[in-house]
């Protein structure tokens, strides 16, 4: 396996051969450089001798379940990690984002889809530019005066609104679960109190959305949690 | 025994009237003729030594009144005889015979003179003494003989009656149950005993059937399983394990067992007569009927089912594959001219193919769900969930299928939260948008209404369209598997409203389908609605 060291490298642990094979298909096509394995076992055999740019994981491997893989990872390594899951396993992509995850894809997926998010995990590992002020639309965010602009107007944003809005843009291309967010910004005891979190997001779109009925920015992962996305990607 | 033995004597002495029925042990007070038919099977046929014993102390008693009466000898002869005639028709032959020769005795030893005395002075003492026996002996068997046969041809129409009685009574009854509610009343009326049907329970073994009054323990339960595989009565008064609390007649139909008719005797019943044991076959081979009558016809409904269930089988298989195989015939020939040079056809192909994977993801989602919902294994995950969100979430899934077509999203700001299973409700909507742009014409509108019940204990998501509305004769079916409308186009297993019909009721909500606001078909889901509770951090 020759690794090019200006390619960003992708580790994908798939047991299903036919799909690691059309993954290292698009991947290197996408400039990508490619390792694969096929257990857990093997997968983080890898990971331990070599850390690559992103992990692509399976949640459906044979020898231990994907949520097993991210914690043992998870004790030394920060690495961007993608799971995929299949339809009807909401429970386990949860645990998954849970236990460090930060994106995930559920099977059937299209390729663009995967090769966006994995541009915006690598965006995320950049070093973000140290910019105090954030721009999506017509908003700016000016982070060191915590003061939010629409189209050039000052916003009235409550307290728990703005953190919110500082989480999701510190957290950006990122999924971040229900849990996570109400542990956050109330504490580990209102991990249950989902109704807080959409009470805040509704008001928070409907102060920084330009269309409610198809948000742009602020998207909803069913049962899962919540993404803010800077540079929206047009589904495919 | 002297009691008892006074006892009968008083009721030969009055003109042998039967006692008055007492009435015996709790429950409901049935009719007189009922009750005396129990007594009859109960009563234990008295002994031959306690009939010996009555004559003897008859036989003495009158010799020791006769003492002190002064009467003739030739009268006592008299009284002794009639006292053997009316002997006769109490007790059975032999003890009449005992009774005819030892009244002939005592006569002559204590009356006959010389007193005393066995010894008879007179040849015609001697002769009237030889004609007495005669006499007694001839009338005493008469009499009994005559009785035992009327008392042989009484018990005979009883246990006739007692079967019309249970056959009218099965007929009677309109369900297997009440048959045999109906036997087991019977029964206990008639052997005044706790009886009970064991039938098959279909794993192998035997279970009493509810309606019987005999309740079996582990011991019980093994002499039935002796009974059963014996074939032949076990338990009381059978030589099979006559100590057992119950006796267990085989119902046999051919060589079948088709179950158990159970009866637990009175405990001081020990052993059956031929008569009693009789009856109680004849009624176990009713019974034996009445089970094999019920066993065809839920062998009949059996099988009708099968018929039913294989038949929706196939059709379901008929359509699985029709659905699943055109997807893949698009996919196979695209591939396979996808190497073509000509670029427009290549971006044709692969549209086709794009849509084509469409569908199969889309049948295989609800493939899957509805297995999710006939397993029971759906857990809905009810959380709170905002109407906008669970539409624009819904809107996203059904991707381009709603392309070219105005959707109108009408939720009031202040809607409050629903609770729900978000992935189910991203199904349930997109579900019902995939039919609205399936069952009307291009370009026509689609709404999406969301608003709290007039009652305020729901929150309704109302998709509505502009198509051509529901067919009348649709609305009963709508929501069941593998209903399509007549008109469908081709496509479509019509699991889309069924599941969604599941996934609301999983939910603890509800569907409805109408006519739309604007024409057309509108269907409405419906969610319960509680508010929550206050949310920190709430400076609005």
């Amino acid at each position: 396996m020759t690794t090019d060291p200006t390619k960003p490298e992708i580790l994908v642990i798939e047991d299903e051969v036919q799909l690691r094979r059309l993954l290292r298909l698009s991947l290197e096509e996408a400039g990508y450089a490619v390792r694969e394995a096929e257990t857990a076992k093997s997968g983080l055999h890898e990971l331990v001798h070599h850390i690559p740019d992103v992990v692509i994981l399976d949640l459906g491997l044979p020898d231990a379940s994907g949520e097993t893989v991210l914690r043992r990872l998870r004790e030394w390594s920060p690495v961007p990690v993608l799971i995929l899951s299949v339809f009807s396993q909401e429970g386990s992509k949860v645990a998954g984002l849970d236990a460090g995850a930060d994106d995930y894809l559920t099977k059937p997926f299209g390729c663009s889809e995967l090769l966006a998010r994995l541009r915006a995990l690598q965006r995320r590992i950049k070093p973000a530019v140290a910019a105090s002020r954030f721009k999506f639309g017509s908003v700016e965010v000016d982070l060191a005066h915590r003061r939010v602009r629409r189209a050039g107007h000052l916003l009235k944003l409550t307290a728990m609104e703005y953190a919110l809005l500082q989480l999701l843009i510190t957290h950006r291309d990122k999924v971040l679960t229900h849990r996570q967010i109400l542990r956050e910004l109330w504490g580990p005891n209102a991990e249950g109190q989902t109704h807080y979190l959409r009470t805040y997001m509704l008001r928070l779109r409907r102060k920084l959305e330009e269309d409610l009925d198809t948000p742009r920015y602020f998207q909803t992962e069913s049962g899962v949690g919540y993404r803010f996305t800077s540079e929206p990607a047009e589904a495919v | 025994m002297v009691a008892g033995v006074t006892h009968g004597f008083a009721m030969a002495a009055s003109g042998f009237a039967r006692p008055a029925p007492a009435a015996s042990g709790p429950g409901p007070a049935p009719g007189g003729r009922r009750l005396r038919r129990r007594e009859d099977w109960l009563a234990r046929p008295a002994s031959f030594a306690s009939e010996c014993a009555e004559v003897v102390v008859v036989v003495a008693a009158l010799a020791f009144a006769g003492w002190f009466v002064p009467v003739s000898y030739h009268f006592f002869g008299y009284v002794y005889l009639l006292t053997v005639t009316a002997l006769s028709l109490r007790v059975g032959r032999w003890p009449v015979l005992l009774a005819a020769i030892i009244s002939a005795v005592t006569w002559n030893f204590v009356f006959i003179p010389p007193r005393l005395s066995f010894s008879v002075l007179d040849a015609e003492d001697s002769l009237m003494l030889g004609a007495y026996l005669f006499a007694a002996l001839i009338g005493g068997q008469l009499t009994a003989r005559i009785r035992a046969q009327e008392r042989e041809e009484r018990r005979r129409e009883q246990r006739a009656t007692a079967l019309l009685d249970l056959s009218r009574a099965l007929a009677g009854a309109p369900t297997f149950d009440a048959a045999a509610a109906a036997a087991r009343h019977e029964a206990d009326e008639l052997f005044g005993a706790q009886t009970t049907l064991l039938l098959p329970d279909g794993g192998g073994g035997l279970a009493p059937h509810p309606a019987g009054s005999f309740r079996l323990n582990e011991s019980e339960r093994a002499v039935a399983a002796v009974a059963r595989q014996s074939g032949r009565a076990a338990g009381r008064t059978t030589e099979q394990l006559p100590a057992a609390a119950g006796l267990y007649l085989p119902l046999r139909r051919a060589d079948a067992v088709l179950g158990l008719f159970a009866v637990q005797l009175p405990p001081a019943v020990t052993e059956l007569t031929a008569r009693q044991r009789e009856l109680l076959d004849g009624f176990a081979a009713q019974v034996a009927l009445l089970v094999e009558r019920e066993q065809l016809r839920a062998a009949g409904e059996r099988e009708q089912l099968l018929a039913v269930s294989d038949r929706l089988h196939r059709t379901l298989l008929d359509s699985v594959s029709h659905e699943l195989k055109t997807p893949l015939a698009v996919l196979r020939s695209a591939v396979e001219k996808l190497d073509t040079d000509d670029a427009p056809k290549r971006a044709r192909l692969t549209a086709e193919v794009r849509t084509a994977t469409r569908r199969l993801d889309h049948l295989v989602a609800n493939l899957l769900n509805q297995t999710r919902l006939a397993a029971g294994a759906l857990q809905p995950q009810l959380d709170w969930c905002d109407a906008c969100d669970l539409v624009s979430v819904a809107r996203r899934a059904v991707g381009d299928a709603l392309a070219g077509r105005p959707v109108q999203v009408d939720i009031p700001a202040g809607l409050p939260l629903v609770r729900a299973d978000a992935v189910l409700m991203e199904q349930v909507l997109s579900n019902l948008l995939l039919n609205a742009a399936r069952h009307t014409p291009p370009a026509t509108p689609v709404r999406i209404m969301a608003r709290v019940t007039a009652d305020g204990t729901q929150v309704a998501l109302a998709v509505a369209d502009e198509g051509p509305g529901l067919a009348p004769e649709l609305q009963g079916s709508l929501f069941q598997k593998f209903s399509r409308g007549a008109g469908a186009r081709a496509g479509g297993l019509g699991l889309g409203l069924s599941i969604v019909k599941g996934f609301m009721l999983a939910q603890g909500g509800d569907v409805a389908a109408g006519p739309g606001p604007a024409g057309g078909a509108c269907f409405t889901v419906f969610l319960p609605h509680a508010p929550h509770g206050a949310i920190p951090g709430d400076d609005h």
